[in-house]
């Protein structure tokens, strides 16, 4: 069924979006520095927000009758502007909702900010709707942190109604403790297990902006306090994995533009948003006018901004995440995500331990390097096994296996079923990092439909070489990259796909290497160009390295890595690291030295500097503290 | 899953109004939701559908892209239980007023059956298990000792309607049956990969048959307890669902994506693909057999319903263009 696949972008895409002036998505780009006094930083971001509703206020036509949609009366409300106007365009939008909590937390937006602005009728209006058509929950994660919250606060603003009154044939009461009931099962398992949809490029949105309207707008202090808990955890999450305010992987789920144009996502929005160290993306990432309508509820903490902001320092992260919910085909039931992120200044290394996170848009890791302005720049590089199977969907879907893969790819997942697709994971590639070490082997099936490896060479890669040892040498900004295959390859165009919906393609300059043995694997070394003499001394300082590797029985690598650690990764086993095997048991929720979890702790500790943060869901409080 | 509706409401039925009870309404469980995301207006009729005189489909009640199988009370059809993306949701006014019985604990239930021997009791095949409510719908209790921790994804769930509380459920890791309203289960059937459909025979209630996705087809002659392959069905492909023909014993049918219709008119022993004629052949999502005349209807992915009076010799389209069909469900009028 169509709704299983779920899609969002088309209903997300601001229209005629590059027609209007957008100072964040069209001027130059923002400092990466750290804004240090905290006035100023305040004043950016309530310019920013006033930029965002400004700027869709402005794509309005004065001779239309009506607002064309939520997006529009949200932005005028949170202006307090034209009252009645907006009443109108609810009353006529009503009259045919829509059927989803792509729906939902719009109007959820519309009738919180409409509350003393709207007329009677209006606001009975949005009362109607939600009494009538049947709301689709969804299957995704995002759906249902989007569809309950939504539930929930609609069924605190009409408390003590009846069933007969709600689309879904329950009392506000039986609504309101079902919506409470998963939220609080959700939070519970993403601050005891990990979070399952993590650091995506664009979901992030469907997290962030339901826990803002909860932290806004529910009645219950208790609700409100998990909202802001829970958006703080997920933004200093998403931060912590951003490079100049541009996210980059390993990523539960991305897409086909932000796999190579990182910049290109919603994530940047928060980004330029928060910490005011990146362009916005173009209409300000569609759902971004839905935050910025209540954004200035929330004010992102001290520590977070500069744990997103600050890149004085190296940085590894270890976290534990999990997978989606896996109905079958699995021993689990979710699976752990072991992932982790080496930051530095000029690049950042992120990966999790390979397997298939989400079944259509894993993507497992990537080294990606900072630019001035991101804007255009496909900066990073990874590789992958581009499987396509009706066995993994099936795993995550509860569909029969023969029309998915055929109608995922007409539904905004175009590359879903391309043999040279760059996005999605694979049961078949296991992940080894160390610092800015990655080791990716393959251990491929017979018969496995697209059965080899590509790798993204991107069109702004300088001074390619395909060296005579077997490593191909590469600078990307001031990150110096040698990638080698461990089997035969050739480097093709890529026909990048434009449209996620339509599947255009165009071609931009970058490069796949196509590797289609079955047996194989990847490694990559990155570098600060400032760490060598030169190019030349970084490549001979590569080519110095131990290296032995074989492709039978499976895959293995043993490696001196840059940093002088000795490492052997074998297909199927745990890596070994000078000596000692890897053992994934024991990883913490967070360990590392901005953000720190113990598995099953409910409770977060965010550092940077002096400054501390403890998000305690347990007691649901906030402690602040100034280390010595 | 095709559900010849409780059949042994429609023997009782049979023996208190015999002339009508030999008519049924058909209902489908179907979309028409092309280009439809999550979030849209719905610009289509989706859900429930039932035939008319005329032979056209008309929409009724919820309109709602996630209904794949709905199950009725045979004391009052107005009362029935639809397997739904939002999970299980029950009327008992015919469609007009619904409410959602599951909570967020469960999810995409795939099956529902009411048991025609103890009406209050319905199963609920889900995902991550089976589900049972005493009590019409009000609770959900989940009802699993006996099913493996994993490989419970359960597809389809049939109450033999001989004995309640005796039910086969079709999950992924082989054919369950209970025998205690779902106190216990005990595996009578391994498989591969999830077990797509179950049905009982109307001429014969000891007689089942199941279809699977990887194992091809089956056959159990003594009401579920042992299984045998039935030899002439293909297994390389997945096997979507079946039917008997109540007019006929030897007549049963399959549906297949990839074999399309598959028919056997010796009661199993051969079987030949007899989809010629019909627009998109293969892709048959589900088929149905009415059991007044015997005529079968095929549900080609996102196209069209096709029907055949000779039994798939030959096919003519039948309406709900663009609609995928869930399943096809025979009520019987008598019920009314």
């Amino acid at each position: 069924m169509k709704t299983t696949f779920l899609l969002l972008s088309v209903l997300a895409t601001a229209p005629a979006a590059a027609l209007f002036a957008q100072p964040a998505f069209e001027g130059p780009a923002p400092s990466p520095a750290v804004v240090e006094r905290p006035e100023l930083r305040r004043a950016a971001y309530h310019q920013r927000i006033d930029e965002v509703l400004a700027w869709r206020v402005g794509q309005l036509k004065p001779a239309d009758a009506l607002l064309p949609d939520m997006g529009a009366i949200a932005a005028k409300l949170a202006r307090h502007e034209d009252a009645d106007l907006c009443s109108r365009s609810v009353i006529t939008l009503m009259k045919e909702p829509g059927s989803g909590p792509f729906w939902m937390f719009p109007v959820v937006s519309v009738a919180f900010l409409g509350r003393d602005q709207l007329s009677p009728e209006a606001r009975q209006a949005i009362r109607r709707a939600w009494s009538s058509g049947m709301q689709l929950r969804g299957d995704t994660e995002n759906h249902w942190a989007m569809y309950y919250t939504s539930l929930y606060l609609m069924a605190e603003l009409y408390p003590d109604e009846p069933g007969t009154s709600w689309y879904s044939g329950k009392s506000s009461a039986e609504n309101l403790a079902e919506a409470r009931g998963y939220l609080i099962h959700w939070m519970d398992l993403a601050t005891t297990i990990g979070q399952g949809e993590f650091t995506c490029s664009h979901y992030i949105g469907e997290y962030a902006i339901p826990m803002l309207f909860l932290s806004s707008w529910a009645k219950d202090p208790a609700m409100r306090q998990r909202g802001h808990l829970m958006l703080d955890w997920v933004l200093a999450d998403q931060f912590a994995n951003s490079l100049n305010g541009v996210l980059h992987g390993a990523n539960a789920r991305s897409d086909d533009t932000a796999i190579s144009e990182r910049w290109n996502c919603l994530s940047s929005f928060f980004s330029w948003l928060l910490l005011g160290n990146t362009p916005s993306p173009a209409g300000y990432g569609g759902w971004g006018v839905y935050f910025a309508a209540a954004a200035k509820n929330y004010e992102l903490p001290e520590v977070i901004y500069r744990i997103g902001v600050d890149r004085d320092q190296d940085f590894l992260q270890r976290d534990l995440k999990r997978t989606r919910r896996r109905w079958r085909n699995s021993d689990v039931f979710m699976a752990p995500i072991y992932k982790q992120n080496y930051t530095r200044r000029d690049y950042a290394v992120g990966s999790y331990q390979g397997g298939m996170s989400d079944p259509i848009q894993t993507h497992a890791w990537d080294v990606t390097w900072a630019v001035p302005d991101p804007r255009g720049k496909h900066n990073t590089m990874f590789s992958m096994n581009p499987v396509s199977a009706a066995f993994d969907m099936q795993t995550y879907f509860t569909e029969f296996p023969d029309h998915m893969m055929q109608g995922v790819t007409k539904e905004g997942k175009a590359s879903y079923d391309s043999p040279d697709k760059l996005l999605g994971g694979s049961r078949f590639e296991q992940v080894f990092q160390d610092r800015d070490t990655i080791i990716a082997l393959y251990d491929i099936p017979p018969g496995t439909r697209f059965p080899h490896v590509n790798g993204f060479f991107s069109k702004d890669l300088v001074n390619l070489t395909v060296d005579p040892s077997g490593w191909i040498f590469a600078q990307g900004g001031n990150t110096y990259l040698a990638y080698r295959p461990l089997a035969g390859y050739e480097l093709l165009p890529v026909a990048a796909i434009k449209s996620s919906f339509t599947g255009e393609r165009s071609h931009l300059g970058d490069q796949r290497l196509y590797s289609p043995h079955l047996k194989n694997g990847t490694i990559v070394q990155a570098a600060s160009a400032s760490e060598f003499k030169d190019f030349a001394a970084f490549q001979a300082a590569i080519r110095a390295l131990p290296l032995t590797f074989s492709l039978e029985p499976v895959p293995t690598v043993k490696l001196r890595t840059l940093r002088g650690r000795e490492v052997v990764v074998t297909y199927g086993a745990a890596p070994v690291v000078d000596g000692a095997a890897v053992d994934y048991a024991k990883w913490k929720l967070f360990e590392g030295p901005h953000l720190n979890a113990e598995k099953g702790s409910r409770q977060l500790t965010l550092t940077h500097g002096h400054l501390q943060r403890v998000l305690d869901f347990n007691t649901l409080s906030i402690t602040d503290r100034v280390l010595p | 899953m095709t559900k010849s509706a409780s059949p042994l409401c429609l023997l009782a039925l049979l023996a208190l109004a015999a002339p009508a009870a030999a008519e049924h309404d058909l209902t489908l469980c179907a979309a028409i939701n092309k280009n439809y995301v999550i979030g849209s207006k719905l610009v289509t009729p989706n859900g429930l559908f039932r035939r008319a005189a005329d032979g056209t489909f008309a929409h009724f009640g919820l309109n709602f892209p996630g209904i794949l199988n709905f199950s009725s009370d045979p004391r009052d059809p107005r009362v029935f239980y639809m397997a739904t993306l939002n999970g299980c949701v029950l009327t008992t006014d015919g469609g007009q007023t619904w409410r959602i019985g599951t909570s967020w604990d469960m999810t995409e239930p795939k099956d529902v059956c009411v048991d025609p021997n103890a009406p209050d009791h319905v199963y609920l095949a889900l995902p991550d298990g089976i589900a049972v409510s005493p009590d019409r719908g009000a609770t959900w209790p989940r009802r699993e000792t006996g099913l493996p921790d994993r490989g419970k994804y359960t597809q389809t769930i049939e109450v033999d309607r001989t004995q309640a509380g005796r039910v086969l459920a079709g999950c992924e890791s082989g054919i369950y049956l209970t025998e205690d309203g779902a106190q216990t289960w005990r595996r009578v059937l391994p498989a591969r990969a999830t077990v797509d459909d179950i049905q009982q025979s109307p001429h014969d209630p000891k007689l089942w048959l199941a279809v699977t996705q990887s194992d091809g087809a089956f056959r159990s002659p003594d009401g579920g307890r042992t299984w045998e392959k039935i030899a002439g069905v293909p297994a390389d492909q997945a096997l979507y669902n079946l039917a008997f023909d109540a007019t006929n014993p030897r007549r049963l049918a399959i549906a297949s994506w990839v074999y399309g219709v598959l028919v056997s008119e010796d009661g199993g022993l051969t079987w030949v693909a007899r989809h010629a004629g019909a627009p998109g052949a293969q892709h048959v999502f589900k088929l149905g057999i009415d059991p007044d005349n015997g005529r079968l209807y095929a549900s080609l992915h996102q196209d069209c319903i096709n029907v055949s009076d000779d039994f798939g010799r030959t096919w003519r389209k039948a309406g709900l263009e663009g609609s995928t069909v869930y399943n096809f469900v025979f009520v019987p009028k008598a019920a009314k």
